[in-house]
């Protein structure tokens, strides 16, 4: 039981909105599209539930011709970012409209609903109006609506972006929770996110996304320890990872005149000449022995501090555990850690990573 | 989204206009080239000969011309003018704010030509009040039948009937805007008057412009209240194009030329509002 | 300074509306005149300046032979041409203005704001340009001096501003509400009429103002194309205009004849302050 995408194709301009997408997913997983904004996420979503007739390509499921069914015989089900209900209805006869729509039995819609309701923490909230809920209760209606129908098919496009953080925090973790229930277990899930910790939590398999075109497909474990290029391993990291220019000499990784490091065992096999260096900020750490950068900005996010330094032409995130507070210019003594450096080739394509190794 | 469907909303609409425009436009392009008139009533050809005609022989097409542009310029300012400071006035908080708004918002609901018939009678020479309050002062102007006063007449009738729906756009623009620049600029001090000129102005420039052109076409048709009010006169004293063309085509049923008189009127209405357009952009957007 | 500036404000307002309310106050003074008393010159206040009485009142149901004025079949006329009118143009011109607002179109060089413009452009048209062709068309197909004819020109005159004003409303109403009811399973047709038509009745009901306002205030048209046998009332009272001025019946009948929109500026008022209209007008 699977929906295979191949070569979906659309270019409404002069931009490519799907590049020859092409994945294969499976009923009972979340698959998570992860990609910057105007990465195509939602086009393909639109895609893939009937709203955009793509230019080429083919969409099958269970073997069925997917694509040429209108969006209104399709059984699909989706959720928008904005908080997207019928204003005109009740929450009740918001959740029911779909089944309604499909001319199911009164009791049997009435039972749906209710448990749909439930499933989403609104039960007693039948009656109330739209306009009377609260953002979050906004969302968790149209999420209740797209549960009720036990589409095959359920798109969720960055659900929770619009919700503010600690509500945001709370419905990730409840929708993993409905999601890994019984009741999805003939769904196939497609999560859009442009946030790589959102992608992580939810488990499952993570597609990443840029410019129409689907870079790397994996689950998220895969993803995390080998982005296969430099573009994946921004995307997928949050600070962006740390990328740099240097060069691989004599068992040395020479980035300026006065920085070189080691070369790590997990890259002892590198051939000599130019490499692109991949660090997460979490690799680069303060130390007294390490190397001068000069601090450009220094940003205190919960407990932690990014610092934005810069050294030459190397620029970089580090990550600080502790909240710390710097001047812009002062010069601090940085070390990389590098036991946990990736390194790609000049086509940005992964060579060495820390987990798998040299290719 | 693209569907099917589409045809479904859009055609029964636009067939319904097309099939009832059609024929009028292309039988007025038809007939300009005629001489259909009540002595000759046949679609003849006589090739652009009405357009020289009105091209080198019609000053009172063009005096006409001239007479409507100088009314609905004028009326369309006053009226923008009245509109936007009433509209300001009752935004703000007022004694009585929406009595005053349902008042101010009257007169466009009534019917030009029979208000036009009780304002017939206001400015009645001998036995209207106008004239009546004014004998104390001993003078009784001819509001109807002087050539000067007559137009004066016309614009206070216009600005009367008209000045509301100005108000209505402006008073429904100004409760649109966002808040935050009025915030913004009270916590720079900005009194009043700078606040109108730096905030809500620039602001409502695009409102206004639309307001202004939307007015604008509105009274370039002016012909109702002319017809009620002077039946163009004294003389040609307020006739306007409209009422002109009237005149030609339907009570001396010179059809054919009054047809080539209606579309060049039509074209040069377009041509101006094309331009007025790009000048008040031009003039109101630059202003901020 | 800041007294100077309310007291200016407030003067602005009360001289307004003695403008606004002054020929009503002397159409209502007049109505209750009878000969008598207005060929005497200006009189204002009943029973003080002139002895009321209710003679132009009463002519409105009387037939012109009796010296009345008639207007009960001329409103009645009025009514329905122009609600028919309305009804028409709000219904072709809101599914229009949804597939203009919507789906896209395309032919050669005409994209959806060309279609948009053409509607719209219509209020520029004068009427005297189309009433001749409007003359000798209706005259062919025997729809002159009927109620048909004048819907049918009423149409052209009402649906420009209906696509218009619905064109508007449905720009701001969020395409991914029709989506959602998509892909709950309407297609288009009951997408628009399950979820789209509820949740536009504010917008309807602007449209069906401004439609009933430029019917039932239009003269040209039925001026032209109606002479025995329909009349509509700004002819008929025009009508009385030409004739020896029976001042009295000519203003309680302006004032039976204006009556009816003067609601509608309460209805007007209530959308603006409620903020609707801005919605609907811009």
């Amino acid at each position: 039981m699977s929906l295979i995408a191949s070569n979906l194709s659309f270019k409404p301009g002069n931009e490519w909105h799907l590049d020859n997408v092409c994945f294969e997913m499976s009923k009972g997983q979340i698959y998570t599209i992860l990609g910057r904004t105007l990465a195509g996420k939602t086009t393909l979503l639109k895609t893939l539930a009937g709203l955009i007739s793509p230019d080429e390509g083919t969409l099958t499921l269970d073997d069925r011709d997917f694509g040429s069914i209108p969006v209104w015989k399709r059984e699909v089900a989706m959720v928008y970012q904005q908080f997207i209900n019928y204003p005109h209805l009740s929450v009740y006869e918001n959740v029911a409209f779909p089944l309604k729509q499909r001319r199911m039995q009164s009791d049997q819609i009435k039972a749906r609903v209710m448990k749909a309701l439930q499933q989403v923490g609104l039960d007693g909230f039948e009656n109330r109006k739209i306009q009377a809920l609260s953002g979050g209760q906004q969302q968790r209606v149209a999420l209740a609506r797209s549960l009720v129908k036990e589409a095959s098919v359920i798109l969720l496009d960055e659900p929770l972006v619009n919700l503010d953080y600690k509500l945001r925090e709370q419905l990730r973790e409840e929708f993993r929770n409905i999601f890994s229930s019984e009741a999805s277990k003939d769904s196939i899930l497609i999560y859009s996110s442009t946030d790589p910790v959102e992608a992580m939590q939810l488990g499952g398999q993570i597609l990443v996304m840029d410019e129409g075109r689907i870079l790397q497909q994996g689950t998220s474990k895969e993803v995390y320890e080998n982005p296969n290029c430099t573009k994946v391993a921004q995307i997928t990291n949050d600070p962006a990872m740390n990328l740099f220019e240097g060069r691989v000499d004599n068992g040395r990784i020479i980035l300026s005149s006065e920085i070189d490091l080691e070369l790590p065992q997990h890259c002892k096999g590198l051939a000599t000449g130019s490499y692109i260096f991949g660090m997460r900020a979490a690799g680069i750490t303060l130390n007294s022995t390490g190397f001068p950068f000069s601090v450009e900005l220094s940003e205190i996010s919960g407990s932690e501090t990014f610092l934005h330094i810069r050294h030459e032409m190397i620029g970089v995130v580090g990550l600080l555990d502790s909240v710390q507070n710097f001047n812009t210019g002062e010069v601090v003594r940085v070390q990389f850690d590098t036991l946990q450096l990736y390194v790609f080739d000049q086509n940005e394509q992964l060579v060495s990573s820390p987990y798998r190794g040299l290719e | 989204m693209n569907f099917k469907h589409k045809y479904l909303f859009l055609l029964p609409g636009l067939l319904v206009l097309l099939a009832i425009l059609i024929f009028p436009i292309g039988f007025t392009v038809r007939l300009s080239l005629s001489s259909w008139d009540s002595f000759y009533p046949a679609l003849d050809f006589i090739g652009i000969e009405n357009y020289v005609r009105l091209f080198t022989d019609d000053a009172r097409f063009w005096e006409a011309f001239g007479r409507l542009s100088l009314l609905s310029v004028t009326t369309v300012f006053l009226q923008y003018v009245i509109g936007f400071g009433l509209a300001l006035i009752v935004w703000k908080e007022i004694a009585f704010q929406r009595f005053f708004r349902v008042l101010f918002l009257i007169p466009m609901m009534t019917t030009p030509v029979i208000m036009t018939v009780i304002w017939r009678t206001f400015f009645h020479e001998s036995l209207g009040p106008v004239n009546d309050i004014l004998s104390h002062f001993n003078v009784a102007p001819l509001w109807l039948s002087s050539e000067t006063l007559s137009k004066f007449t016309v614009m206070i009738v216009e600005v009367w009937q008209w000045t509301p729906f100005m108000f209505l756009l402006l008073l429904a623009g100004l409760l649109s805007l966002p808040k935050e620049p009025f915030l913004a600029a009270s916590i720079d001090g900005a009194g009043p008057i700078r606040t109108f000129f730096y905030v809500t102005f620039p602001l409502m420039a695009p409102i206004s412009i639309g307001a202004i052109i939307i007015r604008l076409i509105e009274a370039s048709k002016i012909m109702d209240t002319v017809y009620v009010l002077t039946s163009g006169g004294p003389g040609t004293a307020t006739e306007t194009s409209s009422f002109y063309i009237f005149i030609k085509g339907l009570r001396e049923f010179q059809f054919g030329y009054s047809a080539a008189l209606s579309l060049t009127y039509l074209i040069i209405m377009i041509i101006s509002f094309t331009i007025i357009a790009k000048l008040l952009v031009k003039l109101m957007v630059r202003g901020n | 300074m800041r007294v100077l500036y309310t007291s200016l404000k407030y003067l602005a307002v009360v001289l307004w509306s003695i403008f606004v309310i002054a020929p009503f106050l002397w159409a209502v003074s007049t109505s209750f005149k009878d000969f008598q008393s207005v060929t005497n010159g200006a009189t204002y206040i009943p029973w003080v300046d002139f002895e009321p009485n209710l003679e132009g009142w009463r002519a409105l149901w009387k037939s012109p032979a009796q010296g009345g004025v008639d207007i009960v079949e001329p409103f009645f006329n009025s009514v329905f041409v122009t609600a028919s009118g309305s009804l028409i143009s709000i219904i072709l011109g809101t599914l229009a203005a949804y597939a203009l607002s919507r789906f896209t179109f395309k032919a050669g060089f005409i994209r959806n704001g060309d279609i948009t413009f053409f509607f719209i452009s219509q209020r520029i048209m004068p009427p005297v340009v189309l009433a001749i062709p409007f003359f000798i068309m209706l005259g062919k197909f025997s729809l002159l001096d009927t109620l048909a004819g004048l819907i049918i020109v009423y149409i052209v005159l009402l649906m420009p501003i209906a696509v218009w004003i619905m064109v508007d409303f449905f720009n701001k109403v969020p395409v991914e509400i029709d989506e959602t009811a998509l892909i709950d399973g309407c297609n288009p047709l009951q997408v628009f009429y399950k979820v789209v038509l509820p949740n536009s009745i504010p917008g309807i009901i602007v449209a069906g103002m401004f439609c009933m306002i430029f019917g039932w205030t239009d003269f040209f048209f039925s001026f032209i194309l109606t002479f025995t046998e329909v009349q509509l009332l700004p002819v008929a009272i025009v009508a009385l205009n030409s004739s020896i001025t029976p001042w009295w019946s000519l203003s309680a009948a302006a004032l039976v004849s204006v009556a009816p929109l003067v609601l509608v500026a309460f209805i007007v008022e209530r959308y603006l302050s409620k903020g609707n209209l801005s919605g609907a007008l811009k």
